[in-house]
């Protein structure tokens, strides 16, 4: 039942002239302002108890379509009954005055008065839904405001957490450590309440997971995982469904996207259940998504800065350890040459990697006598240079108690049976030059033809004696002796001198090899030596090679 | 991490010391709330807030502990936080969290600021 033709909101003159109204609204928002630990809808009530002198006040509060209870002064009362629907003038329903709450055309709320001590209801409804209204209205604007300022809070917070990720990610080296990082940050900045982060092992090691609130994914999961590269995986409605062909776990909305670089996958971020002040489980969002995927973008940018600095710190701790072995492994060649009269001696290697598989060496021995000898480890590399060692070893131990060269031949091919990797044999000449005698006696285990070559310039091929070293378990070997008069020399090498190529792929071949020794007979020992390395280097002309490279020159002098 | 916040609380005298242990959403922001307010009622006049063992807060969070900032200020009372992470430190600086309350490194650099008593 409207109360009066006066239409709400409207204040006639009469009213606001009259005596004590000043009054009024001085007490209304003293009651107002005071006690402001108290809701506003609580403080409106009692302000209009006070200025309307009645027994009882509601006030119910409009949030979109919804009416909701803010405050009844009589809630312990009877319930009061609500018209068919919030008036848009001012009413009287069921005993209460039903006052809108107006402001800018706008209705903010409703007021119901019970037991009105007042003689004009009708201006009092109009000057109460015009204070009132203006009160919820302003404070509704307020409300809007701070929200907008923390929304713009909210968004600068994530602009800086992108700059803060980027430049602590960008020293961050532990994988650990970073997945901690980015995922704490995505479940931050996305309101989520659960989230998980996975990346790919490395080198056969299990996937390294991270989660707040539990799995949403088990690590393993991390080998289904289809979400191609750029994209997100949005699932608002209905998370128990495979997202990405994965079944996440205990959730109802998940958000996730692949950590990836060009063309490779290296993990996994997934957020779930979006929260709300009010509890709710909220939709992610576009922006959730655009967020979500800058940090996975960081993420693996991140993880593929570690990874490489992680191999280029392996990388260079081994180039540390190869040059180490190097250093090792140069020792083990022979410093000085031997003084034996009229024997010139040279000798040199030339490994493809810092450590090689060959090995000369040289033992000055009673009589004035001379033993010499060149290796060839099967393979390349450090298993190669270890074997090396081992030979060297053996030889020098046991070259004193071994009656023959036969003898240590056979020592040195136990001792490999024994302690050295299957597959793994060498080819060795061992050489002892009888000055004295003119006589050079020999064993050669599977090696390639030593060159003799006469003052003459005829040229002898000294043909294996026996099988390499290290490859079958009773092997056997026969020591020849050759004459090595004075202007004679003697010329033994590896493989990788002969097979040297060219960029044709052409060998450097035996031939070659003679006709540069016959050439050079009256040169040096050294000269000869130095001479053909040279020639060999010119053929091969700066193409790579793949084999070491080793010569020794044993020469009387004529 | 869990998901959900532990809080515990130990009165010094009219200061309240609280412990978090989790993540500060909803539900960890609205356990501190309850008993921010419960020490309010009970006459706190200062809240000291150490936050080391709590690595993430949301925006829920967020705008409940400035919620319970308000509450503090309407009693005249002062809140301080301590223990946070770079990350956290941050995070309250840019949503205004800072601006009336105050950060320290350490409880005990927080507790001697507010006056607490042993």
């Amino acid at each position: 039942m409207p109360i009066s033709p006066t239409r709400s909101g409207a204040v006639s003159e009469a009213t606001l002239r009259g005596p004590g109204v000043f009054d009024e609204l001085a007490k209304t928002f003293a009651i107002l302002r005071r006690e402001t630990e108290k809701p506003l809808p609580a403080r409106i009530a009692e302000a209009a108890l006070v200025v309307a002198g009645a027994r009882r006040a509601a006030v119910y509060l409009r949030d979109g379509d919804r009416w909701l209870l803010g405050f009844d002064s009589g809630k312990d009362g009877a319930p009061i009954e609500l018209p068919e629907s919030f008036p848009a003038s001012a009413i009287v329903h069921a005993g209460f005055l039903w006052v809108p709450l107006d402001a800018e055309g706008e209705t903010h709320g409703c007021l119901a008065l019970e037991g009105l001590g007042h003689e004009e209801p009708e201006e009092l409804a109009a000057a109460l839904g015009l204070i009132f209204g203006s009160v919820l209205a302003a404070s509704r604007l307020s409300r809007l405001v701070k929200d907008a300022e923390f929304e713009i809070k909210a968004r600068l917070l994530e602009l800086e957490s992108l700059y803060d990720l980027g430049l602590s990610l960008s020293g961050q080296l532990d994988i650990s450590a970073l997945a901690d990082e980015v995922l704490y940050r995505s479940i931050s900045l996305t309101d989520a309440r659960k989230g998980t982060l996975i990346v790919f092992g490395e080198r056969g090691a299990g996937p390294l997971a991270r989660s707040v609130g539990g799995d949403l994914l088990p690590p393993q999961a991390i080998w289904s995982w289809d979400l191609p590269e750029g994209e997100v995986a949005i699932n608002n409605d209905a998370a128990h469904v495979p997202t990405a062909g994965v079944r996440l776990s205990d959730c109802q909305k998940c958000l996730a996207v692949s950590i990836a670089v060009p063309g490779r996958r290296l993990g996994v971020l997934a957020v779930a259940d979006k929260e709300s002040r009010d509890g709710r489980v909220l939709d992610f969002t576009p922006g959730d998504a655009r967020l979500l995927s800058l940090f996975a973008n960081q993420a693996a940018a991140a993880i593929e800065t570690t990874r490489l600095h992680r191999e280029a710190i392996e990388k260079e701790r081994i180039e540390r350890e190869l040059e180490l072995a190097a250093a090792i492994q140069r020792q083990l060649l022979p410093r000085e040459l031997p003084h034996i009269p009229g024997v010139e001696l040279a000798g040199s290697t030339l490994p493809t990697r810092q450590v090689g598989g060959d090995y000369f060496d040289w033992f000055p021995l009673s009589g004035g006598r001379l033993g010499f000898v060149v290796a060839d480890v099967s393979g390349k590399g450090i298993p190669a240079a270890l074997l090396v060692s081992t030979v060297h070893a053996a030889i020098h131990l046991q070259i004193d108690a071994s009656e023959t060269i036969v003898d240590l031949v056979s020592r040195i091919d136990r001792h490999l049976q024994r302690f050295s990797p299957a597959h793994k044999f060498l080819t060795l000449f061992f050489g002892l030059l009888e000055p004295a005698a003119d006589l050079l006696r020999y064993v050669s285990a599977g090696h390639n033809p030593a060159l003799l070559a006469r003052r003459g310039g005829a040229i002898d091929r000294l043909s294996a004696t026996g099988v390499p070293l290290g490859l079958l378990p009773h092997g056997s070997w026969r020591e020849e002796t050759v004459e090595l008069g004075r202007g004679d020399l003697l010329c033994v090498y590896t493989d990788g001198f002969t097979e040297a190529t060219n960029s044709d792929e052409e060998e450097f071949g035996l031939e070659r090899l003679e006709q540069g020794v016959r050439s050079r007979l009256v040169l040096p020992a050294r000269e000869i030596s130095d001479a053909l390395y040279g020639e060999v280097a010119a053929f091969a002309a700066g193409i790579p090679q793949y084999d070491d490279q080793t010569l020794l020159i044993v020469r009387r002098e004529a | 991490m869990s998901e959900t916040c532990k809080v515990s609380v130990e009165r010094r005298g009219d200061v309240a010391v609280f412990w978090t242990d989790g993540y500060i959403n909803n539900q960890g922001g609205e356990e501190i709330a309850k008993e921010a307010y419960s020490e309010l009622d009970r006459g706190a006049r200062a809240l000291v807030m150490n936050l080391e063992k709590t690595r993430i807060v949301n925006s829920i969070g967020i705008s409940i502990l400035i919620e319970v900032l308000e509450k503090v200020m309407e009693r005249k009372a002062v809140l301080a936080f301590c223990g946070l992470t770079p990350t956290i430190d941050k995070t309250f600086r840019i949503m205004g969290l800072a601006q009336y309350a105050a950060i320290y490194s350490t409880e005990s650099e927080a507790l001697q600021a507010v006056g607490a008593s042993a």
